[in-house]
């Protein structure tokens, strides 16, 4: 048991380190302030000199290095469930399910980082995951430890149904984190600033491009992960929908992201609006995630 | 998915007659049952007031509304629905709005989906091209042909499915790619009224039913026509004392015909000719106990003269006290119906437990009911004895789930046209190109332009590579 969270502790300072080098790295001085053209995201090490490069690189070692002790960390913990009760899934319960929301946070943030090179998203979004991890450990030590699963989620559902679930809200974490970055770099620009600090981060067009895709993932994820939970459920309960608050709410964040999509097919819902509308979706999955458990009853009173 | 519409142009509208016909009222009936903004609208509205359920109790007896909100406020929930929001006819009919309007948008659009699924739209003139969102213009030195070849080349490459048509003076090339992405987009609008079917067929001809049930017991099942006996029921234990499972043997009988035995547990269900058993809950039976142990003690003296433990309808003889002992009843809080002189039991939970006790003691018959809580509440006349409930071990029930839902296949094939929709339209996005290579003095002007429904950015970016390619065919 401690072995895990051992190394969950681990996580939580390696992604501190990682969040803290991210936002030196914006802050750090660079003589170029060139902005890439819409959808040409530049290889920004190109233009980055002195200590932004070193400490850019420093960033992205931390983080990979963080993600794999957060690996390493849901593997024992798997072990350690399956010693206990022969079930794995390292996502049991609320404390496994946030570690393991910050995983894939960051796992999509280090694909995000390769594919595109913007190392400014890592700010926002590793310091998402950050903050994910930090709740998870806040939580009472009896929350942390692995009890042996109730009877109703002691099936191999549980292995798909919550980390579908999870990873769509993964991403809806990752469209809020660029919506922040686009409303911060918005209203510098009109009011005219022009600082370091801004330069470092991706034009507009991009972080909201970045951000719709983000939800183009989640968005599916999340309708596959509730139509899972509701087959589970049928399984479980003889019924498939029983407007349960947890599965209610999980429909109520994918019909805001579902407006959402279809907004972005209509003309001036890009840009701000959509990055303040991605920002209320995901404190709209915060509570999804957080609020129902501890404010409302239900069947996943436990999860 | 708009831009699409106004490609093509269509004359037949103008012929109609000018005023209010049947035509008009149909197309703004159509426009506005089909539009973005009323799904949009509904998504909030829905999202907003099922919120509702979450916040108060659903199904709750009035009692509990009117202690926690109080008494008006309890009036206005049973108004406006609020205690059973999602069956509410405003709620139900927000979600047939739903289903019209995605039924409407697939009437009103995906017959322009099919047709550029099936159609050759390579006869365009040139105006057109220019006239689309990306448009681009550009002179290479080489032979019409050349450039057409390449260029038909260099898409085909790319994925896309090419049409081309050779004249004297031009070739027109028609690029099309990604169609399956509007082709889920609809397919995901079709399945929330599958969906919303399957749901209606559930509840017009499902039904489901909670049976507490004792081991050893055989209870008819009307519905199904048939009998279901519970061989056993148990649970298993984690080591740490938590429950780990609960589990019931059944066999369903039919003319007393054994045809089916499975042990069901949480998460495996039993299911036979279309009726689910599920393993739901288990409890403390309250009218029957496996064992009660009872004292009895000499009236004079105080004194234990005895201990029995007496199995449910068993008779026990103490022969050294000349006592003959039958526990003929059981219920968990006692209640007395005054009317009709019945006993029974007032709740579920053991909160006043007591046995009824056939005695026999010499010539002497009486059949007093024993109380765990309060011993010593009836003196049994006649007795030299005092009899105490002290002890009993109750029958454990299995709480099952029956249940019977026609409609759920329907329901799953739903769930599956929405997340192949989704997860089509999400990654692939549709694009169409359109060329026309004109020869000039030099060689050719090549006319290139194109749409998409979405992801403009990556289909900017892809326009400027095609065309920084096609720039190169003649070298």
């Amino acid at each position: 048991m401690a072995r895990s969270l051992f190394l969950f502790d681990m996580t939580f300072w390696l992604y501190l380190a990682a969040l803290v080098l991210y936002v030196t790295y914006m802050l750090a001085k660079r003589p170029a302030m060139s902005l890439a053209p819409a959808g040409h995201p530049v290889e920004y090490s190109d233009n980055d000199s002195g200590w932004a490069v070193q400490i850019g690189q420093v960033a992205t070692i931390v983080t990979v290095f963080g993600w794999i002790v957060n690996s390493l960390a849901l593997f024992t913990r798997a072990y350690e469930r399956m010693q206990l009760s022969g079930t794995f899934a390292p996502w049991s319960n609320q404390f496994e399910a946030m570690s393991y929301v910050s995983w894939a946070i960051i796992l999509g943030y280090v694909l995000l980082e390769f594919r595109y090179r913007i190392k400014a998203i890592g700010a926002f979004v590793v310091g998402i995951g950050f903050i994910a991890m930090g709740a998870a450990s806040l939580l009472p030590y009896r929350y942390q430890t692995a009890e042996p699963l109730v009877p109703a989620l002691n099936s191999y559902w549980i292995y798909i149904h919550v980390s579908v679930t999870l990873t769509s809200y993964a991403a809806f974490a990752m469209a809020g984190g660029l919506g922040v970055m686009y409303l911060l770099k918005e209203r510098a620009e009109r009011q005219g600033k022009v600082s370091r600090l801004y330069a470092s981060f991706p034009d507009l067009e991009t972080i909201d491009e970045l951000g719709y895709k983000a939800i183009m993932v989640g968005f599916p994820l999340l309708a596959f992960g509730v139509i899972l939970g509701a087959m589970w459920a049928n399984y479980a309960w003889g019924g498939y929908w029983s407007w349960d608050p947890k599965e209610t709410w999980s429909l109520i964040v994918w019909l805001i992201y579902g407006a959402y999509i279809h907004a972005r097919m209509t003309h001036g819902w890009e840009g701000r609006r959509a990055a303040i509308y991605a920002v209320f979706g995901f404190l709209m999955v915060i509570f999804c995630f957080w609020g129902v458990n501890f404010l409302l009853s239900g069947l996943h009173a436990y999860a | 998915m708009n831009g699409q519409e106004h490609i093509a142009v269509e004359p037949d509208a103008s012929q109609q007659s000018p005023g209010l016909g049947w035509n008009e009222i149909k197309t703004e009936l159509v426009a506005f049952f089909a539009s973005i903004k009323l799904a949009m609208f509904l998504f909030i509205v829905l999202a907003m007031t099922a919120t509702i359920g979450t916040v108060i109790q659903q199904g709750e007896r009035p009692e509990t509304y009117i202690k926690e909100y109080g008494e008006e406020a309890y009036r206005w929930f049973l108004r406006l629905g609020f205690t059973d929001v999602y069956h509410t006819w405003w709620f139900t009919s927000l979600l047939g709005m739903l289903c019209v309007n995605s039924l409407t948008c697939f009437y009103k659009r995906f017959p322009g989906v099919w047709r550029s699924m099936k159609q050759d739209k390579v006869n365009v003139s040139l105006p057109f091209i220019k006239n689309l969102k990306q448009t681009t213009e550009f002179s290479i030195a080489a032979s019409k042909e050349t450039v057409a070849e390449g260029f038909v080349g260099l898409l085909a490459e790319k994925g896309y499915r090419v049409l081309a048509k050779n004249d004297p003076q031009e070739v027109t090339l028609y690029a099309t790619k990604g169609i399956m992405g509007r082709v889920g987009a609809h397919m995901a609008h079709l399945s929330a009224t599958v969906i919303v079917l399957g749901g209606l067929i559930g509840s017009y001809y499902g039904f489901q039913e909670f049976g507490v049930c004792l081991e050893g017991q055989t209870y008819h099942i009307p519905k199904g026509n048939f009998d279901l006996h519970v061989d056993k029921f148990w649970i298993d234990y984690h080591e740490n004392g938590s429950v780990k499972s609960y589990n019931s043997t059944l066999t369903v009988l039919e003319q007393g015909q054994k045809m089916a035995t499975k042990t069901i547990t949480v998460n495996d269900p039993l299911v036979y000719k279309g009726i689910w058993f599920y393993q739901s809950s288990y409890g403390d039976s309250w009218d029957r106990i496996d064992v009660a142990r009872v004292n009895v003690k000499e009236k004079d003296t105080d004194k234990l003269v005895g201990t029995v433990d007496l199995e449910w309808q068993k008779e026990a003889q103490l022969e050294k006290l000349g006592l003959k002992l039958l526990m003929t009843d059981f219920v968990a809080d006692f209640g007395f119906n005054s009317t009709d002189k019945k006993v029974y039991s007032k709740t579920a939970e053991h909160a006043n437990p007591a046995i009824r006790l056939a005695i026999t003691e010499g010539p002497m018959q009486t059949s007093p009911w024993i109380f765990y809580h309060y011993p010593e509440l009836f003196d049994i006349k006649g007795s030299k004895y005092a009899f105490e409930l002290v002890g009993y071990q109750p029958k454990k029930f299995t709480g099952l789930q029956i249940t019977k839902d026609p409609g759920v296949i329907i329901v799953w094939i739903g769930s599956t046209m929405i997340v192949v929709g989704i997860t089509l339209s999400s990654f692939i996005y549709h694009r169409r190109l359109w060329a026309k290579v004109i020869p000039n003095e030099n060689g050719v002007t090549v006319h290139l332009g194109g749409t998409t429904h979405k992801s403009q950015i990556d289909f900017n970016k892809e326009f400027r590579k095609l065309t920084e390619r096609i720039t190169k065919l003649s070298t």
